[in-house]
């Protein structure tokens, strides 16, 4: 508990200095818990999530680091790796992959890169990861930009 | 005097036939030879070096019945310490190294050295090994920890061969949860994603409690056995025993020295002369709801208005479903009790059936059932043949074990002769548990056998029939005629009458199963196509023509009792 806790208020410190550094991620420490943190992440250029503003929440366990955190996507997203109802994110990283040395602000980081690199052959989402799988790149591409308007950009007027 | 004769004839006969049969010999003789190795370990050291220069010389040295090696949990770690301590000499690297690499290539030092001195640097590349410090820091004094983000004095700071610091808290912390999530352990990496650098047994005795340590080895131990290619863990429950399996014979028959058998390829219990599929099959098939379904689909009918299935085991045909549905009809046409009645052509004459029968509308749902009844009571036949003979094995092995302990004895005391010559009553106990353990399993092979072959089927019979009853013989004859002499004041010479008779029961039994034995791991390739039966009668009697008339005595008085 208390390692985790000192393991998090090193990244606080770290998230406050380097605000600036870089612009994709913007990771927020919820005011009363310091074991949940929100995250805003920018959908990577060229793909269909660019110009989106995604959000993240993380959900930080006692073991942290030893433990990888829970994060999900409280945007909704188009994507084969991320279920479609929960937000749920397939990445190994988070799970037997896992390891002490990663940080929420690298975890961010691997996450952009999924969203960039889909992964359809461990499909979450089987529609989206069907659409891939048959070369559909086009059909792909539609539906997850048209969520992507639709849930992650600020409506116009 | 007699039966001395018809043994040593029998035992020559079989060392001068063939080297299959020997391997059918007594379990008790492979436990030696097995425990032989065990305890001496220049031995086993001995064959394998033979095997690998000379395996001519090998076979000529050694039996063919010593192709595996029961290994204690001692034997096992030793021969791991020996493996990792060969290949840390040979490649002039750690042990810790020796024992990742080892890990990684299944514990086979050759493939290790293969792989190793074809590409080194690939190998280290792949399973961790650096070959130095990656990492180097301008800054001496104080370093930061790459978990917990503290900066430590560089004492107080430990990495792997890739040089990446993390402090001592962070580093017991990491090894624990590693060692807890299982024995995904042994192939731990350092914690900075992007290195790959192995962790391996040294850090792990420096950091991990006693309880991790132990269970490291645990998995470090497992993996040795159950990543090896040929070494099994004995099934037997509780036992913590290994085989070793150094043949390619495909005789996989194996006795632990638990004095469980098995059969080390498919980890049943010893089967043979059935292979491996046949038994997989049957058991399956034993446990299989299927045969459940089987039976239900025979003997019942479904409730017409609940659907429950329904036995009929007697009465008439004026069935009343059991409360709460309490329907009434007739078992026959399933129609409605109230619907019969002089128009059907009376309570008791459902014409309904018959005429419906007559018209085809019955005869689906008829000829299933039929079918299914027929099938399961073939399946029943062998069934309960294979089951009451694995009894009688187990009961057999009871009395073995009360003649090797107490009755030897007991006897040796009554009749005044020394216990070793009273061998020949333990050799005929287990050559009993033996006999019905081939003896059940052919009832596996009968079963799936199919009607088609029916020359094999008649051949197979015919020897089974002969074993069987021989069996049956020498079993009453250990069991029942023994008894007297156990309850005798003294000697007498109906005792000695008697060991002439159970050792040539004995002999003439050994080699009816041993014929059963080698014609079905021939397949029955010996019968024709049409003249099977006469075939298999001569090829039989050219075999057991040593034995005289006893045998022959023998199979004709079986074959009469059997049916």
């Amino acid at each position: 508990m208390q390692a985790s806790r000192a393991r998090l208020f090193k990244e606080y410190k770290e998230v406050q200095r380097e605000k600036v550094a870089d612009p994709d991620i913007q990771l927020v420490c919820d005011d009363s818990n310091i074991f949940k943190w929100t995250a805003l992440i920018k959908g990577p250029s060229e793909t269909p999530f660019e110009g989106g503003i995604f959000q993240l929440a993380f959900a930080v366990p006692e073991q942290y680091p030893l433990q990888p955190p829970q994060v999900r996507f409280l945007t909704k997203i188009f994507h084969p790796n991320v279920h479609f109802k929960t937000g749920e994110i397939c990445l190994d990283i988070l799970k037997n992959a896992w390891s002490p040395a990663w940080t929420l602000q690298s975890v961010c980081r691997a996450i952009i890169a999924l969203m960039a690199h889909p992964e359809p052959d461990s499909p979450l989402n089987c529609d989206s990861g069907n659409l891939l799988r048959a070369g559909d790149i086009k059909g792909y591409h539609s539906m997850a930009r048209m969520y992507t308007r639709l849930a992650a950009m600020p409506k116009k007027g | 005097m007699d039966s001395d004769a018809i043994l040593s004839s029998s035992e020559d006969m079989h060392d001068a036939n063939d080297v299959e049969s020997d391997e059918e010999g007594f379990y008790s003789d492979e436990n030696e030879v097995a425990s032989d190795y065990n305890t001496d370990d220049d031995d086993v050291d001995d064959y394998v070096i033979e095997e690998d220069e000379d395996g001519i010389n090998m076979i000529q040295a050694r039996r063919p019945e010593n192709n595996y090696i029961v290994l204690k949990e001692l034997d096992i770690k030793e021969r791991q310490e020996d493996d990792i301590t060969s290949v840390s000499s040979v490649l002039s690297i750690s042990r810790a190294a020796s024992t990742i690499l080892l890990r990684y290539y299944n514990w086979n030092v050759s493939e290790v050295h293969e792989a190793w001195f074809a590409d080194e640097e690939k190998v280290r590349k792949t399973v961790g090994l650096l070959p130095g410090t990656v990492v180097q820091f301008a800054k001496p004094r104080e370093l930061m920890c790459g978990i917990c983000f503290e900066a430590f004095p560089r004492s107080r700071l430990k990495s792997a061969d890739c040089g990446h610091p993390f402090c001592f808290e962070c580093w017991e912390g990491y090894i624990r949860t590693s060692i807890n999530d299982g024995p995904g352990c042994l192939m731990l990496r350092c914690p900075d994603p992007s290195c790959g650098a192995a962790v391996g047994q040294d850090m792990i005795n420096i950091f991990a409690c006693d309880d991790d340590r132990c269970k490291y080895s645990k998995y470090l131990l497992r993996s040795f056995v159950e990543d090896n290619k040929k070494t099994k863990w004995c099934p037997a429950p509780g036992c913590e025993h290994a085989v070793n399996y150094v043949g390619d014979n495909e005789n996989y028959d194996v006795s632990c020295l638990c004095s469980y058998d098995f059969c080390w390829n498919c980890t049943e219990e010893t089967h043979r002369p059935v292979d491996c599929n046949t038994v997989r099959l049957w058991i399956l098939k034993n446990s299989a709801e299927s045969e459940n379904m089987n039976w239900i689909l025979a003997n019942s009918k479904p409730c017409p208005k609940c659907k429950r299935p329904i036995e009929k085991n007697q009465g008439c045909m004026h069935m009343t479903c059991s409360p709460a549905c309490k329907f009434e009809f007739c078992w026959l046409c399933l129609g409605a009790w109230s619907d019969h009645g002089e128009r059907t052509g009376g309570f008791y004459a459902c014409n309904r059936y018959e005429a419906a029968k007559q018209e085809g509308v019955y005869d689906e749902a008829e000829r299933r059932r039929e079918m299914a009844k027929n099938s399961l009571e073939r399946y029943t036949h062998y069934y309960e043949r294979w089951a009451s003979n694995q009894l009688s094995r187990q009961k057999a092995l009871v009395d073995l074990h009360q003649m090797q302990t107490v009755n030897m004895e007991k006897l040796s005391e009554i009749q005044c002769q020394p216990e070793s010559q009273l061998k020949f009553l333990s050799d005929a106990w287990q050559q009993i548990v033996e006999c019905r353990r081939v003896l059940k399993w052919t009832y596996a092979y009968g079963y799936y056998l199919t009607e088609h072959e029916n020359a094999k089927k008649q051949f197979f019979e015919y020897l089974q029939g002969e074993a069987e009853s021989g069996l049956e013989r020498l079993h009453q004859c250990a069991e029942k005629e023994l008894l007297p002499f156990l309850n005798a004041d003294g000697p007498s010479r109906e005792f000695i009458e008697f060991h002439t008779k159970l050792a040539g029961l004995t002999a003439v039994t050994k080699s009816y199963f041993e014929n059963l034995v080698r014609a079905l791991e021939n397949h029955l390739s010996d019968v024709g196509c049409h003249q099977a039966g006469s075939l298999a009668t001569s090829s039989k009697n050219g075999t057991s023509k040593g034995k005289g008339g006893r045998g022959k005595e023998t199979s004709r008085a079986g074959g009469s009792s059997r049916n």
